[in-house]
């Protein structure tokens, strides 16, 4: 930037708004740190822009109700320099019906939602600076387990609205080893209110902290949310997951306290490829089983919205079998039972599928 | 009110330079503590092992991607699962082998 320029930009700044300006400053430093840095690696090594995420197509009977729910969840990455990154998802998701009474061709409205859009500076081993849209820190299931090549039952936990969504604002993050057995990981936010379209959050802080030990390979935290609108209730809840070294075994665990009730799900993933039997097939094969429970408080939740919570007291064992195909792309099949004020089944068939492709040169000219 | 947003920005902005520029003696330095004459096959045996710890606590494993790829899936990652320093390039190094 020639000095005449940065004569302007000052001259400018001096006039202008103090925050909106000590943010044009703070992104023109930055990016210059930034820029200075990439051209000191190696160009074979350069991130480049990728366009990820899954896409899937399941059959879920409820009650004895079909629907057929086509959903694609595409992430974008665009790394800038070796500190940056801008990183957004969308969702296009679909729940076809047939209209009461069973007869008629399925249909139904596709539901269009940004869950992050968010600028990343990794700026030192300890810390993360996030600004824009980006997934709340609350428990694990929202940001690690949500998208439905990774989740083992593709039946949301009936907690999951509590706590998670999506924040606008600024969030601080980051994981480090704090000695050889211990790692600890953190996030801080804080979100401003938005009724923007697309862009809908709450006003709200909170965050979480996780202790994970390496060896045994085993994580607990706590998480923490105070609403600052309304009636500025608080959330809270903790987690723990187990993956034993030695077994091919998932273990996890969420508890959650909200304004709307209590509840808490836990649910074991048990891989077969320990068994010697027709062990090509069996290693793809995975078991998974959920218990989980809802207590409702003394004031019913909103229906509204993709996910909302019940409004008695509810518990649901599921079982699933997942079969991984091939690398990302696994078919999944499980079953519920909800058993509330009225008990019913609950069916989900499906495959899910996640792809990346590369939105740039792999190989250096 | 501004007042105080301005100083929790300048405060904010100090310490990520700070860590910017302090980060970079530090990497050095927990690279010589990971690495003491480590071999190429030490360093992916490890790598594997904090891709083990670390991914597989989530999702199976995926088949490794060109390393340009890789280098950013792990930066997303890092990101998302709140991955150290070490663990990230320690997975780096295994997935791009």
């Amino acid at each position: 930037m020639s000095k005449l320029r940065l004569a302007h930009v000052c001259l400018r700044l001096k006039r202008g708004r103090p925050i909106v300006n000590f943010s044009i400053l703070a992104i023109l430093i930055t990016t210059g740190v930034a820029a200075f840095s990439q051209e000191t690696q190696d160009l074979s090594e350069r991130p480049v822009p990728i366009l990820t995420g899954s896409a899937g197509y399941f059959t879920n009977v409820t009650a004895g109700e079909n629907a057929l729910v086509p959903i694609v969840m595409p992430v974008v990455l665009v790394p800038l320099g070796e500190r940056w990154l801008v990183e957004s998802r969308g969702r296009f998701s679909a729940e076809f019906e047939r209209p009461k009474g069973g007869d008629g061709p399925y249909g139904g409205t596709v539901d269009k939602d940004l869950d992050y859009l968010q600028v990343d500076y990794i700026a030192n081993p300890h810390l993360t600076i996030t600004a824009g849209r980006f997934l709340t820190p609350f428990g694990i299931y929202n940001e690690r387990l949500y998208p439905i090549w990774i989740r083992d039952l593709q039946v949301t936990p009936l907690i999951f609205p509590i706590g998670t969504g999506s924040s606008d604002g600024g969030m601080l993050r980051g994981g480090f080893s704090l000695n050889s057995s211990v790692n600890l990981n953190y996030a801080a936010y804080f979100s401003a209110a938005s009724t923007v379209t697309a862009f809908e959050s709450d006003r709200s802080t909170g965050g979480r902290v996780g202790f994970f030990f390496p060896r045994p390979r085993i994580e607990v935290g706590a998480s923490w949310q105070k609403l600052l609108q309304e009636d500025r209730t608080q959330s809270e809840g903790v987690h723990f997951a187990w993956q034993p070294p030695s077994v091919p075994l998932n273990l996890r665990f969420e508890y959650a306290r909200g304004h709307f009730g209590s509840g808490y799900w836990v649910e074991g993933a048990y891989r077969f490829s320990q068994i010697p039997l027709w062990n090509s097939a069996m290693r793809r094969t995975e078991f998974v089983g959920r218990m989980q429970q809802f207590f409702a408080g003394e004031v019913s939740a909103p229906s509204d919205g993709e996910y909302h919570l019940p409004h008695s007291n509810v518990q649901q064992p599921d079982f699933g079998l997942n079969y991984y195909i091939k690398d990302g792309l696994k078919a999944s099949a499980a079953y519920g039972r909800w058993l509330g004020k009225h008990n019913y089944n609950v069916w989900s068939l499906g495959i899910a599928y996640r792809f990346a492709v590369p939105l740039g040169i792999l190989e250096p000219q | 009110m501004k007042f105080k947003l301005i100083v929790l920005l300048i405060l904010i902005f100090a310490f990520a330079l700070y860590g910017s520029a302090g980060s970079r003696n530090r990497e050095s330095a927990n690279t010589a503590v990971i690495q003491p004459n480590a071999s190429a096959d030490a360093r992916r045996a490890e790598g594997e092992q904090r891709f083990r710890t670390n991914c597989g606590r989530c999702h199976a494993a995926p088949h490794k991607f060109p390393p340009r790829m890789m280098a950013t899936i792990v930066r997303h990652m890092r990101v998302r699962a709140t991955i150290t320093d070490d663990d990230m390039k320690l997975i780096l190094f295994y997935m791009t082998q």
